[in-house]
């Protein structure tokens, strides 16, 4: 249950990485709200362990803990609504992908 | 640390402070409740208007008596803050205004797209005066999803849709760096608040990269070089009234945040910062001579403007002599540039619902001659935006190129002030089409008597006008 706050950061900067190399190459948009949401829940990670690592025994240092809390509520309404425009955007398209954005009727 | 809220524990100055927030969420609510009742429905531009301004009201006595520091330090009610809030209020009244009627498929929607104009006004004024990261983020995103959705509303359009799908796309990736910059600067210093960031020192290399990515997300918001790629698909693909609110409202949002946070760059930065400011006015204006689509046009025309504003906030990096200089110079400009490009967008967004032909260059020929009212107004503006003597744009440009000058940017203003001469070049082009070249045949004939657009469009000229002429009048009560 210790794992030391600089290995959790490492993961979230690993997680962070691959979220935003996914959201660089691939095409599809599913993959790339993916991608998005592992950007957030990297930054979700190192606001729970800096929250820790800034915690004391007698402290508790909640600002991170409490920002998680937002961004998960936050990530949750721009899913609604990015998934939403997907959907409207499959409905010309009949495809979910980024090559057929600007690309003629 | 952010007190939790404790509800008992608000006074008169917290109320005070948030009254504009308040009235602002009152109108929300009340065009939603106008959506369910149906015998609400002829008073939801009187809610939207009046809600708006109440909220410049109250932002007008913010002004002159600031409630400073409200909710636990978590919101600034100051001066600075209502002045920027008051501008991204009347950017959502003047996009209004243009938009009654713009939509003619999504009609019976339109309920909803006054309501999710709230919802990002509430936004903007959330931004305006946050004063840590929690707030400014959940201002930020109260801010985009509902321009998400709004540069989507004309559904039924392939470019609308994509419009938004971009700007969706890249909002939410600026988000996520944000949100990664925010934990990171959080992991080095253990505080979200920015006067605990300020106080906190920041060269360790996981405060810089935090502060780099929080300020890199903000340069997406604000469309600077070279973040700034999405902006003509999506300001051309949005409705237009959709597209004046993101020009002026989101800009002044933006920047009234980038302003809070510039001293999250090292030192240094501001040469790169300065580069940046060129370099956004370069591509701006350079991609702006070739345009034929007005909308394209005045999209670069955005980029390259926001471009200006950078150089104010690299004046502030790089210490300006006189500390308040590039924040008053910038609400300057922006108090213009609010008038002008909403004025602007707006007489496209007018045109445009009689006859949408009026998106091009060319249907605007000999319009000075079947239209002369409407074509003055449009010069006017275009003569503000290109920074002519005696209009409001003019003297923005002016106190920014002075501040950055009295921060010993030389070489950048410099070129700043090349790079406003080679805007001419396109905004004179509109002039020229409106007045000198005869109308092509088949022109549209239609005439808009849209009461609001009339009345809007006195007003944004009466204000670059009054932004010209008498800067006294405002640098007296406002700064």
């Amino acid at each position: 249950m210790n794992i030391p706050p600089q290995q959790l950061l490492i993961l979230a900067g690993i997680l962070f990485a691959i979220g935003v190399g996914g959201f660089v190459i691939r095409r599809n948009l599913i993959v790339v709200l993916m991608s998005i949401e592992l950007m957030l829940n990297a930054a979700n990670l190192t606001f729970i362990a800096a929250s820790r690592m800034h915690s004391t025994s007698e402290v508790q240092n909640l600002d991170g803990a409490v920002f998680a809390i937002f961004v998960i509520c936050v990530a949750a309404v721009e899913a609604a609504v990015g998934l939403a425009l997907v959907i409207a955007f499959f409905r010309r398209h009949q495809s979910i992908s980024l090559d057929s954005l600007g690309a003629g009727e | 640390m952010i007190a939790l809220l404790d509800i008992t524990a608000l006074d008169a100055a917290d109320l005070r402070g948030a009254a504009p927030m308040l009235a602002v969420t009152c109108g929300i609510l009340l065009a939603l409740a106008a959506e369910i009742v149906p015998a609400l429905r002829p008073a939801r531009g009187l809610a939207f208007l009046g809600s708006l301004v109440a909220a410049i009201f109250l932002e007008v006595q913010l002004i002159a008596a600031p409630a400073g520091e409200i909710f636990s330090g978590a919101f600034g009610a100051t001066a600075s803050a209502s002045l920027f809030g008051l501008l991204c209020a009347t950017s959502a009244i003047i996009a209004w205004a243009y938009s009654l009627r713009y939509y003619k498929l999504e009609a019976p929607y339109k309920g909803e797209h006054d309501a999710l104009i709230l919802c990002a006004t509430l936004g903007m004024l959330i931004m305006c005066g946050a004063l840590d990261l929690l707030t400014f983020f959940v201002g930020l995103e109260l801010l985009s999803v509902p321009l998400y959705a709004l540069a989507a509303f004309r559904r039924a359009r392939r470019d609308s849709v994509e419009a938004g799908l971009r700007y969706f796309l890249l909002g939410a990736f600026a988000a996520g760096l944000f949100l990664f910059g925010a934990a990171l600067l959080y992991a080095s210093s253990g505080t979200l608040s920015l006067a605990g960031l300020r106080a906190a020192s920041l060269d360790a290399p996981l405060a810089l990269m935090g502060g780099a990515l929080v300020i890199s997300s903000l340069f997406f918001k604000v469309s600077v070089f070279p973040f700034h790629l999405w902006v003509p698909d999506v300001y051309q693909g949005s409705p237009t009234p959709v597209t004046t609110f993101m020009a002026t409202g989101t800009k002044a949002a933006g920047f009234a945040f980038l302003f809070q946070v510039a001293f999250l760059m090292p030192a240094g930065a501001a040469a790169l910062t300065g580069a940046l400011a060129v370099a956004t006015m370069a591509v701006g204006n350079l991609a702006a001579l070739v345009q034929t689509d007005l909308k394209r046009l005045f999209a670069f025309s955005a980029v390259a403007h926001a471009g200006t504003l950078l150089l104010g906030v690299a004046a502030l990096a790089a210490g300006d002599p006189v500390a308040s200089g590039p924040l008053d110079a910038a609400l300057y400009y922006m108090g213009a540039y609010i008038f002008t490009a909403g004025g602007a967008f707006g007489l496209v967004a007018l045109m445009e619902s009689e006859d949408e032909r009026f998106l091009k260059l060319d249907a605007l020929r000999g319009l000075g001659r079947r239209r002369p009212g409407l074509a003055a107004a449009l010069s006017l503006f275009m003569l503000s935006l290109g920074g002519f003597p005696l209009t409001g744009g003019f003297l923005g440009k002016y106190f920014i190129f002075a501040s950055a000058l009295r921060a010993d940017l030389l070489l950048f203003s410099v070129l700043g002030i090349l790079l406003s001469v080679v805007a001419l070049g396109y905004y004179l082009r509109v002039v020229m089409t409106l007045w000198m070249l005869p109308a092509e045949e088949g022109a549209p004939l239609l005439e808009s008597k849209l009461l609001s657009g009339r009345l809007v469009t006195w007003l944004c000229t009466v204000m670059v006008l009054a932004l010209g002429l008498a800067p006294g009048w405002f640098l007296e009560r406002f700064f």
